[in-house]
C-alpha cells in the first residue's frame, strides 16, 4: 500500500477530515497490537483512544522523508499500551497473561474483527512455524530491538533477520 | 548492499517493525527513496503485518472516536462561547427597563390615589361650609321677609338714660299672630350668670308680663330671639337684665331698653 502522504500533510496542517480518515485507515492494525498487549477491549479502547489523541497532539515530528508513517504509529501505540500495563489496575485485574501472544488471541476468542478473511487468517496463523509465531510476536507486536529479540530466542542476529524475512514472505503470499 | 541484496537481507521487516537502530533505520529509508524496488517491498511488508494485527483485535467501538474527535476540539468550542449573545443582552435589557416603568407607574398611581384623598377631603370641608353658608342665607332671606311684611310693625326700643344710654332693641311685632322677633344687636352682651328677659308691658295699671328670655331657647336669627305668646294687649316691650333663669317681676333698676307700641 503506498503511503497517504498528501492525507498526512494535511492532518499535520490541522484538518480533522485528513484525520478522520488515517484513523480509519490504520485504527484496526493500531488496535491489533494493543489488544495483544492488554487483551481486554475496555482497557484497550481507551488506550487506542490515547494513542490517536498523541498521534494528534505529535502530528507535526512525524516526517514523511525519515521513515513509515505506520512505524511511527506503531511505536506509538506499543509504548502507550506497554505504559498501560504498569499502571496499578492494569496490574490488578491481569497477572498470570503474559505468556499469551497473538495466535493465542486468533485461536482462543470467538469475538474477534468479523472482516471476511478473518478465517482465511486464522487458519493460516495455525499453519505458521511455531517460531515464526514468536519472532513476529516480539519483533512486531512487543515491539523488542533485533539484538532484544535474538537473545530471547537463543540464536544468532542473521538467523533472526532470515527466519524473521521468510515468515513474513510466507505470511505475505497468504493474505496479499 | 544492492537493492536486491537488502531486499533478501530481512533487514526490511525489521525496518517495518521498528526494530532497527537510528544509523540502520537512517539507511533504510535513504534506499526506500531513491529504489521504486526497495520501496514497493517495504509497502507489501507493511500491509501483510496490517493485515494480521488487523484480524487480531475485536471491532472497535465507534466512541473511540468520538471521544478522540472531543479531546482534540474543546479549545474551538471555548472559543466560539465567548463571543457575545446580543439577543439575550438586548432582551434582559428590555425587561428590566419594562419592569423599572412598571414601579415608576406604580408609585405614580400611589401618589395620584393620596391626591385624590385629600381632595375628597377639601370638597367635603368645602361643602359644609356652602351647607353653612345656605343656612346662613335662608336665616337672613326669613328675616328680611319678616323686615318686608305687612303684618309686623317695627318698635324701636331706646336705651335707659339711667342705666343704657347707649343701647336699643327692636321688636317687629305681628299683633294678629301675637307673634314678635326681638333684635338684641343694639344691647351689650349679658354679664356671667345674668340673662336679659323680655316683658310685655300695659300701661295703665302698668303691669309687666313676662314674654320669655333672650337665651338659646328663642333663638331665631344672628342676634334675633323669636317669642310666640304674646298678650293681646301689649301696649310697650321692655328688657331687664335678670339673674339666670329670669325673675317673676321685672328689675327696673336693670331697665335697659323701653319702647311703646304705637296705637
Amino acid at each position: 500500500m503506498d503511503q497517504p502522504n498528501e492525507l498526512i500533510l494535511e492532518m499535520q496542517n490541522g484538518d480533522e477530515k485528513a484525520f478522520a480518515r488515517i484513523y480509519s485507515m490504520y485504527s484496526e492494525a493500531l488496535y491489533g497490537i494493543v489488544y495483544s498487549i492488554l487483551k481486554e477491549s475496555d482497557i484497550a479502547e481507551e488506550t487506542l483512544q490515547d494513542v490517536f489523541i498523541k498521534i494528534w497532539n505529535n502530528k507535526s515530528s512525524y516526517d514523511i522523508d525519515k521513515g513509515r508513517f505506520f512505524t511511527w504509529a506503531l511505536n506509538i501505540a506499543r509504548n502507550t499500551s506497554i505504559d498501560r500495563t504498569r499502571s496499578k489496575a492494569f496490574k490488578n485485574s491481569r497477572k498470570n497473561l503474559s505468556t499469551t501472544n497473538f495466535v493465542d488471541i486468533l485461536s482462543g476468542s470467538d469475538s474477534l474483527n468479523q472482516s471476511t478473511n478473518a478465517i482465511g487468517i486464522r487458519k493460516f496463523v495455525d499453519a505458521l512455524k511455531p517460531v515464526c509465531i514468536k519472532i513476529i510476536d516480539l519483533l512486531y507486536f512487543k515491539g523488542f530491538t533485533q539484538k532484544d529479540a535474538a537473545e530471547q530466542l537463543e540464536i544468532p542476529l542473521g538467523t533472526l533477520k532470515t527466519r524473521n524475512r521468510n515468515c513474513i514472505k510466507q505470511l505475505q503470499s497468504n493474505v496479499l | 548492499m544492492t537493492p536486491q541484496e537488502l531486499i533478501t537481507s530481512g533487514i526490511l521487516e525489521l525496518y517495518v517493525c521498528g526494530a532497527l537502530a537510528d544509523e540502520e533505520h537512517k539507511n533504510i529509508t535513504a534506499a526506500i527513496n531513491t529504489n521504486a524496488e526497495v520501496k514497493r517491498e517495504v509497502e507489501n511488508i507493511e500491509q501483510s503485518l496490517m493485515e494480521l494485527s488487523k484480524n487480531t483485535a475485536p471491532m472497535i467501538s465507534n466512541n473511540v472516536w468520538a471521544r478522540v474527535l472531543a479531546t482534540i476540539r474543546p479549545v474551538r468550542n471555548l472559543q466560539t462561547n465567548r463571543s457575545t449573545n446580543w439577543p439575550a443582552i438586548t432582551g434582559w435589557a428590555a425587561a428590566i427597563i419594562c419592569l423599572g416603568g412598571i414601579f415608576w407607574m406604580l408609585n405614580q398611581n400611589g401618589d395620584l390615589k393620596e391626591n385624590i384623598l385629600l381632595t375628597e377631603e377639601e370638597n367635603t370641608v368645602l361643602k359644609e361650609k356652602i351647607n353653612e353658608a345656605s343656612k346662613t342665607v335662608l336665616a337672613h332671606e326669613n328675616v328680611l321677609e319678616i323686615l318686608r311684611s305687612k303684618d309686623f310693625n317695627t318698635i324701636v326700643l331706646p336705651g335707659n338714660q339711667a342705666v343704657a344710654p347707649q343701647a336699643f332693641s327692636k321688636v317687629l311685632y305681628n299683633k294678629t299672630d301675637a307673634v314678635a322677633y326681638i333684635d338684641v344687636k343694639g344691647l351689650p352682651k349679658a354679664p356671667e350668670g345674668k340673662v336679659y328677659q323680655v316683658w310685655s308691658l300695659v300701661l295703665d295699671p302698668l303691669t309687666p308680663t313676662s314674654i320669655g328670655l333672650i337665651d338659646v331657647t328663642s333663638i331665631a336669627g344672628e342676634d334675633l330671639y323669636k317669642f310666640n305668646t304674646i298678650p293681646a294687649i301689649s301696649q310697650a316691650f321692655g328688657i331687664t337684665l335678670e339673674p339666670a333663669g329670669g325673675s317673676e317681676s321685672p328689675t327696673l333698676s336693670q331697665l335697659y331698653t323701653l319702647g311703646t307700641v304705637a296705637p
